[in-house]
C-alpha cells in the first residue's frame, strides 16, 4: 500500500487512540493533553518506526512554519490592553521579574554547562545556551486553564499563575526572536547585509505593519468564516514573509495576533477565528517535532537534556519566589507558587523547532531541540497537577473572572 | 476599495521583500499563498457586488496574481501548493456527496439519468462533429491519418463534455439556493461525474485498439475499467461507514476529522487504483445517508465551516494555473467548442425535460448550471496527454483553455439560472459565502 495511506491511517488511530486515552486520564487524573503527540511523532519518525521519513516532514515544513506563525498569533491575541490596563502593575512586575530571571540563569549556566560538556569556546555555546534559556521561560497555561474550569471562583494565586504564563510566552518569543536577529545568516544578495537591529527592526515591521493592514484589512467584519480566511491568509503572509527573511514567525505573528486581538467591536469573533485551527495546527506541530527528532547517540544528548530539565525546574522556581520577594507578594503567592510554572507546551516546541529549522550558522539545534522535548515530556502531561499543588494550598479569595485582584495587603497599601 | 488598497500595499511590500529573504522550507509558497488568499478574498468580495458569483473573483484573482500576469504566485510556489489543491477538490467531493439523499434520489434518479442522458449523447456528437468541421484549423487533428483522427476526436469530445461538481457545490454553498434548478443541477452534475469516467475510459480503451500509442502501454482489460467504477462505489462506501462509525461514537473534532477523512479516502482510492473523485462523493453520500440526521447534520455544519477558505484556496490556484497567453490565442477555435458545447448542453436538457416532464424551470435553466468545467476535465486531460505524447500537449492546451473558458462563464450562467428560477432572493447579497446550505434536496 501507499505510504501516505499507511501514514494517514496510523496517524488517524494514534489520534483517536491519544484523544480518547488523555481525554479519559485527563478527567480523572489532571492529565494535560499534548505531549502524547509529541511520542507519537516519534514513534512515527524516521528515528524509530520510519514512516514518516524525512522527504515527508520536508514536503511538510510549510506547515510547520505556519504551526509555529498560529502559535505565535495566538499568544498575542491573548494580550487584551484593556483587560491588562485593569489588572494590577505588582502582578505584571512579579511576572516579568521571574520570566527575565529564569531566563537569564538558564541561559548563563546553560553557556557555560554546554561549553564544558562539548568542550567548546564559551562564545559558541552563548547561542544555544540563550535558545534554551527562552525554551525553559515559557510555562504551559494548559494547566491553570484546566484547573480554571473547575474552579467556580479564581484567585490571586490562579490569576498570577495566568499573568506570569502570559508574559514567560512573550519574553521568551521577543528573547528568542531577537538571537535569530543576532545571529541571522545574511542574504546572498544585497548590497550589505543588514545588521542585527535592522532585522530586529524588520521582524517587528511584519508583524506592525502587517497587524495594521490587516487590521483595516477585516474592519469590522463579523461573519467568521469571512474573518477565518482574512486571519488565515495574514498569518500565512506574515509567518512565511518571516520564514523567508529566516528571522522568527513568533515575533510578527504575535505582534499581529495581538493587535487584531485588540479590534473593539469582532475581537471575541478574531479570536474565535484563531482558535478554530488552533489545537489541529497544535497537534500537527507536536506530530512533526516529534517526527523531526534526531538526536544522535544517546551519549550526545542525555546529559545536556537532563541538566536543562533541573536547570529549568531550579530557575523558574528559584525566579518565582525572588520575583514574590522582591515585590512583597510572598504572603499571597507563597514561596513555591513557582511549581505552577513547571510545566511546558506548544511554545516551546515551536521555539525549539524554529531554531533547529534556521538555526543557520548556530551550534548545537538537536541538543536544543532534544533538550525542549525531554522537557516538555517529563514535564506538559503534569502541568495541571503542578498548579494544583499551588492553588490547593491557599486560599481563595472570592473573585469574579473580570474582577481586578487584590493580591495582598502590600498591594493595598501600595494602592493608598 | 480599501480592501483594494491594502492589497496595493501588500504587492508591493511582498516585492520589496522579495530580494531580501532566500527559499527554504516552503517560506515563498507560504508567503504568495497567503497573499492569494487575501487576493482572492478580496476580488471575491467585488465580483459579488458585480452580481457575479465569488468564485469567479476568485479564479480572476488567480489569473491576475498567477504566474502568467503580475507573478505574484510563481510556478514553482503553485507546484509546491499542489496538496492543497489535491485536498480542497478532495473535500469538495465530499461535500458533493453529503448533498445528496438516497430517498430523493429514488424518486428523481431515473428523470435526472434521462436528462443527462439526452444532454451528454448531444454533446458528444455536436463537439465531434465540430472537430470534424474545423479540422484543418486544429493542430492535433492536421495531417492525422484517419484511425488516429478518430481516436483524437473520440477523446476529445469525451473529456469536453465532462461538468464540475466543484463549482456547482461552491455556488450552491455561495448562494444557499435550494431550489428545483439547484437540486437537478446538482444531480445532473454528480451523476455525470461517473457517466464521464465511464465514457472517457470506453473511449480510451476504443482509441488505443484503433490508434495504438507509441511505445508499450498495456490496453486496459474490462475488469481494470469495472474496478475503477465498482471499486470507487465500494472503497467510498467502506469510508462513508467508518465516517458513520465515528459519527455515532465519537463525533469530537469534526473538522479535523473531515479533514483527515478525506485525505484517508484519496489516499485510499489511490492506493486500490480506483477514482478518487467518485469515491470521496460515494463516502460522503453513504455517511450522509446512513448516519442519523442529527449526526450527518453535525457533520455538514464542519464541512461548511471549512468550504469558504477550501473554495477559496481551490479556485485561486484553479485561477493561477490559467495560463491567459495561451488561452487567448486558442480563443478562435475554443470559442466555436465552447458554443456548439453550450448548445448541446441547452437542447439535450430541453429534450431531457420534455420526455420525462420536468418542470418549466428545470428545462429552462438547469443547463445553465451544466456549462462550467474544471476538476474531473483536468485530471482526464492529463491521462490523453501522457497517452498521445505528440498530439497530447496540442489537446492539452485546447482543452485547458476551453475549461478555463467554461470555468469562468459557468459559474456566471448558473447564478443567473438560480437568479432567473427564483432560487436567490437577492443575488448580490454580501453574506453568500457565509450564508449555510442545508442538504440538497432532489425532489
Amino acid at each position: 500500500m501507499a505510504g501516505p495511506f499507511v501514514l494517514i491511517v496510523i496517524v488517524a488511530g494514534a489520534y483517536l487512540a491519544a484523544h480518547w486515552a488523555f481525554e479519559w486520564l485527563g478527567t480523572r487524573y489532571l492529565i494535560v493533553s499534548g505531549a502524547e503527540y509529541l511520542v507519537l511523532g516519534i514513534l512515527l519518525g524516521p528515528r524509530v518506526s520510519g514512516v514518516l521519513q524525512v522527504s515527508v516532514l520536508d514536503g511538510f515544513a510549510p506547515l510547520m512554519v505556519l504551526a509555529i506563525g498560529w502559535i505565535g498569533a495566538s499568544v498575542g491575541s491573548t494580550f487584551y490592553v484593556p483587560q491588562v490596563v485593569r489588572s494590577y502593575g505588582a502582578a505584571y512586575r512579579v511576572a516579568f521579574v521571574e520570566a527575565l530571571l529564569a531566563l537569564a540563569a538558564t541561559a548563563t549556566f546553560l553557556t557555560g554547562a554546554l561549553a564544558w560538556i562539548y568542550q567548546l569556546p564559551l562564545a559558541d555555546t552563548v547561542a544555544p545556551a540563550v535558545a534554551l534559556g527562552a525554551i525553559a521561560t515559557v510555562s504551559s497555561p494548559a494547566g491553570v486553564a484546566m484547573l480554571r474550569r473547575r474552579l467556580v471562583r479564581r484567585g490571586v494565586v490562579v490569576r498570577q499563575i495566568e499573568v506570569t504564563t502570559a508574559i514567560d510566552a512573550f519574553v521568551a518569543i521577543i528573547a528568542f526572536s531577537l538571537l535569530l536577529c543576532i545571529e541571522h545568516s545574511a542574504p546572498a544578495t544585497g548590497p550589505r547585509a543588514p545588521t542585527p537591529t535592522e532585522w530586529a527592526v524588520i521582524s517587528v515591521a511584519i508583524g506592525c505593519v502587517g497587524g495594521s493592514l490587516f487590521h483595516l484589512f477585516v474592519g469590522n467584519e463579523r461573519d467568521i468564516d469571512r474573518l477565518f480566511i482574512s486571519i488565515a491568509g495574514a498569518v500565512i503572509l506574515v509567518s512565511g514573509a518571516a520564514a523567508y527573511l529566516r528571522v522568527s514567525p513568533l515575533l510578527p505573528a504575535m505582534l499581529l495576533g495581538a493587535m487584531l486581538g485588540n479590534t473593539r467591536r469582532n475581537r471575541s469573533e478574531i479570536r474565535q477565528a484563531l482558535s478554530r485551527v488552533q489545537r489541529p495546527l497544535y497537534f500537527v506541530l507536536l506530530v512533526f517535532a516529534g517526527a523531526a527528532w534526531d538526536p544522535g547517540t544517546i551519549a550526545w544528548w542525555i546529559l545536556p537534556a537532563l541538566v536543562f530539565v533541573v536547570v529549568r525546574a531550579v530557575a523558574k522556581l528559584g525566579a518565582a519566589r525572588l520575583a514574590a520577594l522582591f515585590n512583597g507578594l510572598t504572603d499571597s503567592l507563597g514561596r513555591r507558587w513557582g511549581r505552577a510554572l513547571l510545566g511546558q507546551g506548544g511554545l516551546a516546541i515551536a521555539i525549539a523547532l524554529n531554531y533547529q529549522l534556521f538555526h543557520g550558522t548556530m551550534l548545537l539545534p538537536d541538543v536544543v531541540f532534544t533538550a525542549a522535548i525531554v522537557s516538555v515530556v517529563l514535564t506538559d502531561l503534569s502541568s495541571a497537577r503542578f498548579v494544583q499543588s499551588v492553588v490547593g494550598r491557599y486560599t481563595q479569595p472570592v473573585l469574579d473572572a473580570e474582577t481586578p485582584v487584590e493580591p495582598s495587603s502590600a498591594l493595598q497599601a501600595e494602592r493608598k | 476599495m480599501r480592501r483594494l488598497v491594502i492589497l496595493a500595499l501588500l504587492y508591493l511590500g511582498v516585492q520589496l521583500m522579495l530580494p531580501l529573504g532566500e527559499q527554504g522550507h516552503g517560506s515563498e509558497a507560504l508567503v504568495t499563498f497567503g497573499f492569494l488568499i487575501l487576493a482572492a478574498y478580496t476580488v471575491g468580495e467585488l465580483t459579488v457586488r458585480l452580481g457575479l458569483p465569488k468564485i469567479v473573483g476568485y479564479l480572476f484573482a488567480g489569473m491576475a496574481f498567477g504566474p502568467s500576469a503580475l507573478s505574484a504566485v510563481t510556478a514553482t510556489a503553485i507546484g509546491r501548493l499542489a496538496p492543497v489543491s489535491e485536498l480542497a477538490i478532495a473535500l469538495i467531493a465530499f461535500m458533493a456527496g453529503a448533498e445528496l439523499r438516497w430517498s430523493d434520489l429514488r424518486v428523481s434518479g431515473s428523470k435526472l439519468v434521462r436528462m443527462l442522458g439526452c444532454e451528454l449523447l448531444l454533446s458528444l456528437l455536436g463537439i465531434a462533429g465540430l472537430l470534424v468541421a474545423l479540422r484543418h484549423w486544429i493542430p492535433f487533428l492536421v495531417d492525422v491519418p484517419g484511425a488516429k483522427f478518430a481516436a483524437f476526436v473520440l477523446l476529445f469530445s469525451s473529456i469536453a463534455i465532462a461538468h464540475s461538481p466543484s463549482v456547482t457545490v461552491a455556488l450552491l454553498a455561495e448562494t444557499g439556493a435550494r431550489g428545483t434548478v439547484a437540486k437537478s443541477t446538482l444531480g445532473i452534475v454528480l451523476l455525470s461525474d461517473v457517466a464521464v469516467v465511464l465514457l472517457f475510459t470506453m473511449s480510451q480503451t476504443l482509441a488505443r485498439a484503433i490508434a495504438p500509442p507509441a511505445g508499450v502501454v498495456a490496453l486496459p482489460s474490462p475488469a481494470v475499467v469495472v474496478w475503477e467504477i465498482a471499486g470507487s462505489l465500494l472503497v467510498g462506501g467502506a469510508v462513508g461507514l467508518i465516517v458513520t462509525l465515528y459519527l455515532r461514537f465519537v463525533q469530537r473534532e469534526l473538522m479535523l476529522f473531515t479533514i483527515l477523512v478525506t485525505l484517508f479516502g484519496a489516499s485510499l482510492a489511490q492506493a486500490t487504483h480506483v477514482e478518487v473523485l467518485l469515491t470521496l462523493m460515494t463516502a460522503g453520500f453513504v455517511a450522509e445517508n446512513v448516519s442519523h440526521s442529527e449526526r450527518s447534520e453535525a457533520m455538514r455544519t464542519a464541512l461548511e465551516r471549512s468550504a469558504a477558505p477550501v473554495f477559496v484556496v481551490f479556485f485561486a490556484l484553479a485561477g493561477a494555473q490559467i495560463d491567459i497567453r495561451e488561452v487567448v490565442s486558442m480563443l478562435p477555435i475554443v470559442l466555436p467548442i465552447g458554443i456548439v458545447r453550450a448548445l448541446a448542453i441547452w437542447l439535450g436538457i430541453r429534450i431531457g425535460a420534455r420526455w420525462t416532464r420536468a418542470e418549466v424551470v428545470e428545462r429552462r435553466y438547469v443547463w445553465m448550471g451544466l456549462v462550467s468545467q474544471a476538476g474531473v476535465a483536468i485530471g482526464l486531460v492529463t491521462l490523453v496527454s501522457s497517452l498521445y505524447p505528440e498530439a497530447g500537449a496540442s489537446m492539452r492546451t485546447l482543452l485547458l483553455s476551453l475549461i478555463a473558458v467554461n470555468q469562468i462563464a459557468g459559474p456566471v450562467l448558473f447564478r443567473r439560472a438560480l437568479v432567473r428560477s427564483g432560487e436567490i432572493d437577492n443575488p448580490v447579497a454580501p453574506d453568500a459565502v457565509s450564508r449555510p446550505a442545508p442538504a440538497m434536496s432532489l425532489q
